[in-house]
């Protein structure tokens, strides 16, 4: 591997010459700026080419979301919030909300929203007089002109497909990741079924309680569950948990 | 000569020592280069006592960018760390993100795959010759020439839009993950790539003429503030500024991680330890780590499009301690990570190459003359996000 | 002419240009008296030869002055146009191709709240201001655009113009000790000690230049060079040296330390504010101004086209020939500033001693023995 530069320069020969290497230099550029334009772009009246995979603010397609949170908590600055909107037919459904000003651009809430709904944008012109404008309401965050190379799929390989000799293959986490209850700590209050955004919570009839009555517990639909985790963190005997698959 | 003390506050070195022996010589004064001072490169003070022209005695103050990164992190997922790591140098954030995910995998015990790996060396280099370019033109600048600033902007402009093409931002970019990378490289990557190094192994040559071929820029840098190597190895400091001064040792060829292995490129040793030297270790870095992508960008391409690039980790870490060191652009930086068990780290702590650079400042700068000074620290690429963390 | 106070021996257009102006306004403004008061002695006062010649000075000075303020303006809107242009970027924009914009920055200087220390030595960080800005316009207007062009037509010209350039130094020193911060001591120290060694070189090189045209007077250096040839040919290193050093005077880079934030934590220039310090910037400029007239006069064959041409040619519009010249020097000091990095001080004072006085006083041999030979 030939280094080309420690070769060449510390005798460099042009150094005798005292400055006229880099006069030849700058004004060799000079002619080119002047003939051609100079590099700069006219900001505001030109604008520079943006690939779709650029992230700017997080953008929202409201008809995909189904109000799980998740963006919410893998948010590292915390800047998303759920609230309550009214959707398309008049129901109070809950959606994020983003505080743009608090935003890293980190692009998290698009990677794990399992439902790709939140995307990233290529608007980075964010600058607003209030601070309240800030504060991007689930119908603001809207961006129009959506399109597929703006969402951000999450795909892992497991370890053991890999080993099994087929590493191609690739899912999302929430595929191969199901919840699991631990039957004897359920209470069957049926708090997992009203927080699960997707209806993918069945209350089945299984065994006994301590008194004798018949226990409800949650029978969960892996083909619905979007493994929002918003079960696992609602349930009030922490009964159940993720079964993560490597 | 004017009695110059009596007319304003003199702001004495802390110390009680020193305060007592600098009431008794008039000839010495400490000039603070100041937290605001046009280019210091990031919020830090470093006071220099002057006899006459010459720098008989130094002291840098650090600490006011600090954010409590560290206590941060304890508070946070793993994978929320992984934007807050971005952020510790914006210049180097590639390299600190990459850090601290090899980190998180050699606690949990896994291995990523090797596109992952080639697709991170191939992030990190581009992250380097940014890293460097920016050096560059803060170099031009503290010497008093604008050009280089913007020509060397100009350049990195070109990486960074690489950066964006890989994973859609140009600096903070959240692009390693633990157990891989965030996407896959696009269909066009390689084409990009090459072209962007054919480019610039011509249009640095343009830069390297302003400063090589020009007997003022050389005559500021050639002599002035050398190290040697004993004084390298017990200050500690690592990096080009190491490697200046006769030390020849690199991570990424003497202890590699990642697949640094398999890719065949040399480490430029220079024996002078002055100025001059640390400045053509660093663009001789440049050149190397074109070589570097190119050969790694091969690799990916062999492994073709199906290979994975993103393993599955579980949320957990469990107990244990695990270390890891990546060659930084300035320097050896290292992660310490204690783990619990639950899905949020005891203890993670940074070791900033620039914390240990910074404070072997004393050494490089006696003797030099008060103008010398920017030049001198400009040579080791300050950026306080990491020092202060 | 006709009016007895003339107070010049060959023609001159300025004077002339006053000279109608004053007689169209003061004619009304007496016409005006007179038709109120008939037969008044102010109206005679007002249009007797001693007080129109008197006005018609004071005017000749107002527009020397404005032709030339508009001169320096344009050389700052080509210096950042051009500096934008080596750079790769565009300079500035805003109205009529960037030139409203130095005039914009100008007005907002003005603007600015004139904020002053305490305990600074009041009497001489005012005097020193005006006295810096004083000398620079003093001497940017003293040099002639043409034959017709001119404010006064000194025997001694150039060396009357070199002294008055070589009194800024004193007052930057004093300046800088007047502001009670001991960084701006060492600042006035550092400009006034490069400022006064690179001088001497400079007044060589104008003995050089007189020597080989046989007159310190401005037009007949001028005319001498329009008969042989122009003077950056047999003294061309007297030629490169003066540029330098009058880069060096003008405290631009690659020697501008007063400038130089990054090694000097400041400059003399710190504790000015506001307009002062806009003044001191456009001091900066017109003495940059003046010696780019002043190489284009001893080297570049002053407002004469070229020695071949024709009189018809060299005497259409010479003024803007003048001018022409006087910016293409200039845009060859920003490109030496564009390409330089700076120079330490220690470095700046070796090279005026050691190897600029040298090459002049190598300059001032070559000067007399050409003469001597014969060939001028």
């Amino acid at each position: 591997m030939p280094i080309k530069y420690l070769d060449k320069y510390p005798k460099n020969p042009a150094r005798s010459l005292w400055v006229l290497k880099p006069m030849w230099v700058s004004l060799r550029l000079f002619f080119r700026t002047v003939r051609h334009r100079p590099v700069t772009i006219l900001y505001p009246y030109e604008k520079e080419w943006i690939p779709d995979n650029y992230r700017g603010r997080p953008g929202l397609r409201f008809d995909k979301c189904v109000g799980c949170g998740v963006c919410s908590r893998m948010c590292p600055t915390g800047c998303i919030k759920m609230v309550e909107v009214a959707d398309d037919d008049g129901k109070m459904v809950m959606r994020p909300q983003v505080f743009v000003g608090r935003c890293a651009f980190c692009g998290y809430c698009a990677e794990y929203c399992p439902v790709n709904a939140m995307t990233v944008t290529p608007e980075y012109e964010l600058a607003e007089l209030f601070k309240e404008d800030m504060f991007y309401g689930p119908r603001r965050l809207n961006f129009k002109d959506t399109t597929p190379g703006m969402e951000v799929h999450l795909e892992v390989t497991l370890q053991s497909d890999i080993d099994a000799g087929s590493p191609e293959k690739r899912y999302h986490p929430h595929e191969i990741d199901k919840p699991v209850v631990d039957e004897d700590a359920c209470i069957g209050c049926k708090k997992c079924q009203k927080v699960c955004p997707v209806d993918a919570v069945e209350m089945v009839e299984k065994g006994l309680n301590a008194k004798g009555k018949p226990k409800l517990v949650p029978l969960f639909d892996p083909k619905k569950c979007i493994c929002c985790n918003n079960c696992v963190i609602d349930c009030p005997k922490d009964a159940i948990h993720i079964e993560e698959v490597l | 000569m004017m009695v110059v003390e009596n007319t304003i506050d003199t702001f004495d070195s802390p110390s009680e020592e020193r305060i007592a022996k600098d009431r008794y010589q008039t000839d010495a004064m400490w000039i603070y280069m100041g937290p605001q001072h046009p280019f210091s490169h990031g919020l830090w003070t470093l006071k220099v006592r002057v006899d006459g022209e010459i720098v008989t005695d130094a002291e840098p103050v650090i600490g006011y960018l600090h954010r409590g990164w560290e206590k941060e992190a304890e508070n946070r997922e793993y994978p929320k760390i992984i934007p807050m790591a971005d952020r510790l140098c914006y210049s180097a954030s590639m390299t600190y993100t990459h850090l601290y995910c090899m980190t998180v995998e050699k606690a949990l015990g896994i291995e990523v795959p090797e596109k992952a790996e080639y697709i991170r060396i191939v992030a990190d280099e581009i992250c380097r010759i940014q890293s460097h370019l920016m050096w560059l033109a803060a170099v031009g600048t503290d010497l008093g020439n604008l050009t280089i600033f913007l020509w060397g902007m100009r350049e990195r402009e070109y990486w960074l839009d690489l950066n964006v093409r890989l994973c859609g931002q140009r600096m903070t970019t959240n692009y390693p993950r633990i157990g891989g990378v965030r996407n896959d490289t696009t269909d066009i990557f390689d084409r990009d790539v090459m072209r962007c190094t054919e480019r610039f192994e011509k249009a640095l040559w343009d830069l390297i003429d302003m400063i090589d071929s020009s007997s003022i820029y050389v005559s500021r840098m050639k002599g002035i503030s050398r190290l040697t190597r004993e004084q390298c190895a017990n200050l500690g400091v690592t990096g080009p500024a190491m490697r200046g001064c006769g030390v020849d040792f690199d991570l990424r060829r003497d202890d590699p991680y990642g697949k640094y292995e398999n890719i065949d490129f040399e480490v430029p040793v220079l024996t002078e330890g002055d100025t001059y030297a640390r400045y053509m270790v660093r663009i001789e870095e440049m050149f190397q780590s074109c070589e570097i992508i190119r050969q790694a960008v091969r690799k990916i391409n062999a492994l073709g499009k199906n290979a994975p690039y993103r393993l599955k980790v579980p949320s957990k870490v469990p107990a244990g301690k695990a270390f890891c060191k990546l060659e930084d652009p300035r320097g050896e930086s290292l992660m310490y990570l204690i783990s619990d068990g639950t899905d949020k780290p005891f203890r993670l702590k940074v070791r900033a190459p620039l914390f240990t650079n910074i404070s072997a400042s004393r050494p490089m700068v006696k003797g030099v003359r008060v103008a010398d000074v920017p030049a001198v620290m400009a040579m080791i690429d300050v950026c306080m996000g990491e020092t202060d963390r | 002419m006709s009016n007895p106070y003339y107070p010049y021996d060959t023609y001159n257009v300025v004077y002339d240009l006053g000279f109608e102006v004053y007689q169209f306004l003061g004619g009304i403004v007496a016409w005006l008296i007179d038709l109120i008061l008939p037969g008044n002695p102010v109206s005679e006062w007002l249009m007797s030869d001693a007080v129109v010649n008197a006005f018609s000075i004071i005017i000749l000075a107002l527009v020397i002055f404005l032709v030339i303020f508009v001169g320096v303006l344009i050389s700052l809107w080509e210096e950042r146009k051009v500096l934008g242009r080596f750079m790769d970027r565009r300079g500035t924009m805003v109205g009529m191709k960037g030139f409203m914009q130095c005039v914009a920055d100008g007005l907002k200087t003005f603007m600015k709240e004139n904020t002053m220390p305490k305990k600074i030595d009041k009497m001489t960080y005012m005097w020193t201001v005006s006295l810096i800005i004083g000398t620079s316009v003093l001497v940017a207007c003293m040099l002639p655009l043409s034959d017709r062009f001119f404010i006064v037509n000194f025997d001694s010209g150039l060396l009357i113009v070199m002294a008055l350039y070589a009194l800024a130094p004193f007052f930057i020193l004093v300046s800088g000790w007047s502001q009670n911060n001991k960084y701006s001591l060492i600042g006035g120290m550092r400009a006034a000690e490069s400022m006064i060694s690179y001088e001497i070189p400079m007044l060589i090189i104008v003995c050089s230049v007189a020597v080989l045209s046989g007159t310190f007077n401005i037009g007949g250096i001028v005319a001498a060079q329009n008969e042989s040839m122009w003077y950056i040919i047999p003294l061309f290193v007297g030629f490169i040296v003066f540029f330098t050093c009058s880069c060096a005077e003008s405290e631009r880079s690659p020697f501008d330390l007063a400038e130089a934030e990054a090694e000097l934590v400041e400059g003399w220039q710190t504790e000015y504010a506001g307009m002062k310090w806009g003044l001191i910037m456009l001091g900066d400029y017109l003495r940059g101004f003046a010696s780019c007239a002043m190489i284009s006069i001893m080297f570049l064959g002053g407002w004469n086209v070229a020695p071949f041409a024709s009189d018809a040619v060299n005497g259409f519009l010479p003024e803007v020939v003048q001018l022409l010249k006087g910016w293409f020097v200039f845009f060859i000091m920003i490109w030496v500033r564009v390409a330089l990095p700076r120079v330490r001080i220690d470095q700046i004072l070796n090279l005026g001693w050691k190897v600029f006085m040298p090459l002049s006083v190598v300059n001032l041999a070559i000067a007399v023995l050409l003469k001597v030979g014969g060939v001028f």
